[in-house]
């Protein structure tokens, strides 16, 4: 007979005949282009770079938090997101912008300095773990006229949440929809179209939402607050189609996943580790940003630009190094940890509640996936899926700098020798990761002072102090002095 | 150098280096796919997880063989059959992911005893053994996927190079000819490209959406792989369009409108306790491995 299965939710999931269609896909300003076009109420000049996303996900609940970074004047944004369903006041809310500085300054790439030991002093061992630098993303009121009825528009539901204006609607025909938008002063890109149709075909509601300037400036905010949806859909997806209407060229999309399991990973394109514990030559800390993206080019073209990075993928409760502190409780229910909710956030454990099962509520696993993403490669939009796989990983590149004494004794030629070597494997691979010309690398590294050596200067043992000697009698010259002694 | 005429032609001939079974060359390919995944697709797989699945498996399948065979008084006549358990463990190092060994490990006993505990007598046809209706590797992979926290089914792990739908598609071809059970993967193929191609073409997308969900490598090896396999699938050729064609829709089912990523699995899973029933309805001689075929001491694999 067929074993029990405990993992009955799934298998619910797949057996329940009344799963209802929730979808969830969006299209947007730039700042959010992963999931849409933008739509200007003038002929303002935008393109699409990179945007940033932090997806917080337990069973089908999701909150979806959309980085703002537009730069225009905020009069002219307007965005459209469709989503499963008609969404409430309350399902809609305006986050604070630094949650997700504060993702990205967490799970960034690293750099990581070690200080080598005096190789005449073994004992002394002193490693310094000095977290120099990080990556640094540059992340990247409405007329209703009486067409819209003719159109197939409904206008579901409308409220104001913070310094947005939103807009439930619901469409029948694409046509509709954007002749509804256009005749409301929405700037359409060309091939909407087409694009519009497979979303309202999968019977999808569009969220709509326009700075009110009144609410803005009272809000006393200079930029536009990141905005979170609260939906429950067991579709686990992000539209990209719609968002590569505005660019032909790559756009980087940044994003930071939540989960109480483990690891995202996609489950229509490949996800991909980025090269990581790479040891490089020290002066790339003062050029860390170009070192990376440099780095990340090179190795997005060696994997056929079809591929999606893993950055990042570590539980909350801690990191090795830190190159920001872990998120607070309080961070992470902005950031739209809901889970953790439901045990007591005061501390206390209620009743019926083991204390292993309110650790278990409490996991948070953060995934950073860093997607460069162009219409040819990438077609069809991305799916995700939630693993127990807990393994952790980061982006990590390690620096080590030479001892800086003196080191006369033996072994001290021995560790200079060591050096060199070590400099010329850091260069190649430094060349091979970024495709930078390994000579004009080579000229930027230190340079480190070698005595000649020969097979036989250590056949002949001699006391510390007789080596020290003979590094001063190399120093000043004769590549025998040391032997006949 | 006596025997050169005897050798000469065995090692020209395609086929000769494999022998005569099929299995023969479906472990090759499969362990080719495995080391192509581990090489160029950078796989978080480790030695262990894939020594563990070949050790379980084969281990399990000698003791199953073992009890099945003093059951039924029959320990002289059977030989251990490794080359089954060899293939499910290596279709689930390739499909399935997993952290532990020993979720591995049960993924493979759960796969090999399932081929003894779940079989069914075909009415009419008492003398030979009967038949087991689940693909052990599907099987397995199902109940890791549902006793365990850590696997999982990896659908991107290929990507959707073309190369590599060329690869699977050739080579797999090469075993079914040997094996008969072409049939199978064209009409799985087919209805499900079908199905695809007329929601694709219903929702408005462009040809590359459709042509990207088609070319992943995991639906690929399971359609050259797994669904083929002559031992648990429906014996008459027209039963097995039928069945395949089955599959094809309960996945799409699965897959867009339950969002379920593994979907083509549980489709299997979920349709394969028909094959009795198809058996039943279209009789047809059961699949043999061995070329001259055993009669009735061949113990099922």
């Amino acid at each position: 007979m067929f074993p029990i299965p405990f993992r009955i939710p799934r298998l619910k999931l797949l057996l329940s005949a009344c799963l209802s269609l929730l979808l969830c896909f969006g299209f947007a300003a730039p700042a959010w282009a992963f999931c849409g076009f933008y739509v200007a109420k003038a002929d303002t000049k935008l393109y699409n770079q990179a945007s940033q996303v932090a997806i917080a996900r337990d069973g089908d609940r999701t909150v979806l938090t959309m980085a703002n970074d537009f730069q225009g004047d905020v009069q002219d944004f307007a965005m459209v997101v469709p989503v499963p369903t008609v969404l409430e006041e309350g399902q809609v809310h305006v986050g604070d912008p630094s949650i997700i500085e504060r993702l990205d300054s967490f799970s960034a790439p690293r750099l990581v300095e070690y200080f080598d030991d005096d190789p005449c002093e073994p004992n002394r061992r002193f490693d310094q773990d000095a977290l120099e630098s990080r990556a640094v993303f540059s992340a990247p009121p409405m007329p209703q006229q009486l067409s819209a009825q003719k159109l197939g528009v409904t206008v579901e539901s409308q409220f104001t949440v913070g310094e947005y204006d939103i807009l439930i609607l619901s469409a029948k025909e694409s046509s509709g929809l954007a002749t509804w938008l256009k005749q409301n002063g929405y700037k359409l890109p060309r091939g909407a179209n087409a694009l519009l149709r497979p979303y309202i075909r999968q019977k999808l509601k569009f969220f709509v939402a326009k700075v009110n300037l009144e609410e803005f400036d009272n809000s006393g905010f200079q930029n536009l607050r990141p905005l979170q949806i609260a939906y429950e859909s067991p579709r686990f997806m992000l539209p990209i189609r719609l968002g590569m209407m505005n660019a032909d060229s790559d756009q980087d999309l940044m994003i930071y996943l939540m989960s109480p399991q483990g690891r995202v990973e996609l489950t229509n394109y490949r996800t991909v580790e980025i090269p990581s514990d790479e040891e490089v030559p020290v002066f790339v800390k003062n050029e860390f940003e170009n070192f990376y993206t440099s780095m990340f080019d090179r190795t997005h073209e060696k994997e056929g630009r079809r591929v999606a990075f893993l950055e990042y993928a570590w539980n909350m409760a801690g990191c090795d190094p830190c190159s920001a502190n872990p998120l607070t409780p309080e961070e992470l229910r902005q950031a739209g940890v809901f889970w953790t909710q439901s045990s007591d956030r005061s501390g206390n454990i209620g009743p019926g509640r083991t204390p292993n099962r309110r650790v278990f509520k409490n996991n948070v696993f953060l995934t950073r996936l860093h997607v460069r993403y162009r219409r040819d490669k990438f077609p069809e939009d991305l799916m995700f899926q939630e693993t127990g796989n807990q393994q952790f990983f980061q982006g990590r590149y390690v620096l080590r700098h030479p001892f800086k004494g003196e080191a006369k004794c033996a072994a001290g030629n021995r560790y200079r020798r060591e050096v060199v070597q070590r400099q010329e494997q850091e260069a190649q691979t430094l060349a091979s990761l970024t495709g930078w010309n390994l000579d004009e690398i080579r000229r930027k590294l230190p340079k480190v002072e070698v005595n000649a050596s020969s097979w036989w200067d250590g056949l002949w043992k001699k006391s510390v102090e007789q080596s020290s000697d003979a590094a001063k009698r190399e120093a000043a010259g004769g590549w025998w002095r040391s032997l006949w002694q | 150098m006596a025997n050169f005429e005897t050798w000469m032609p065995r090692l020209i001939a395609p086929g000769a280096w494999l022998g005569q079974d099929a299995r023969d060359w479906q472990i090759a390919f499969l362990s080719m796919f495995l080391l192509l995944g581990l090489t160029t697709r950078a796989w978080t797989l480790s030695p262990e997880v894939v020594g563990g699945a070949i050790a379980t498996s084969l281990l399990t399948q000698y003791l199953c063989q073992t009890l099945s065979s003093l059951a039924s008084n029959r320990v002289a006549k059977t030989s251990f059959n490794w080359r089954s358990p060899l293939i499910t463990a290596l279709g689930l190092s390739l499909l399935l992911r997993v952290d532990s060994v020993g979720t591995m490990a049960i993924a493979a006993i759960a796969a090999i005893s399932s081929k003894f505990l779940l079989r069914w007598n075909t009415p009419g046809s008492a003398s030979t053994p009967p038949k087991h209706f689940f693909n052990p590797a599907n099987f397995g992979i199902i109940t890791a996927l549902l006793l365990t926290a850590d696997a999982r089914i990896s659908p991107g792990q290929w990507g959707a190079e073309f190369w590599y739908g060329a690869l699977f598609l050739a080579l797999g071809g090469l075993v079914l000819r040997r094996v008969g059970r072409w049939d199978t993967t064209v009409a799985f193929l087919v209805s499900y490209a079908g199905l695809e191609a007329g929601r694709n073409l219903w929702l408005g997308w462009t040809g590359d959406v459709l042509l990207h969900r088609l070319s992943s490598g995991s639906l690929l090896l399971f359609a050259l792989f797994m669904v083929t396999d002559p031992r648990s699938i429906p014996n008459h050729s027209g039963a097995r369009m039928l069945w395949a064609g089955a599959i094809a829709l309960l996945t799409f089912i699965l897959r867009n409108v339950y969002f379920q990523s593994d979907a083509v699995f549980w489709a299997l899973f979920i349709l394969a306790p028909l094959t009795p029933l198809l058996d039943w309805l279209f009789p047809k001689d059961r699949f043999e491995w061995h070329l001259p075929r055993l009669s009735s001491v061949e113990v099922s694999s």
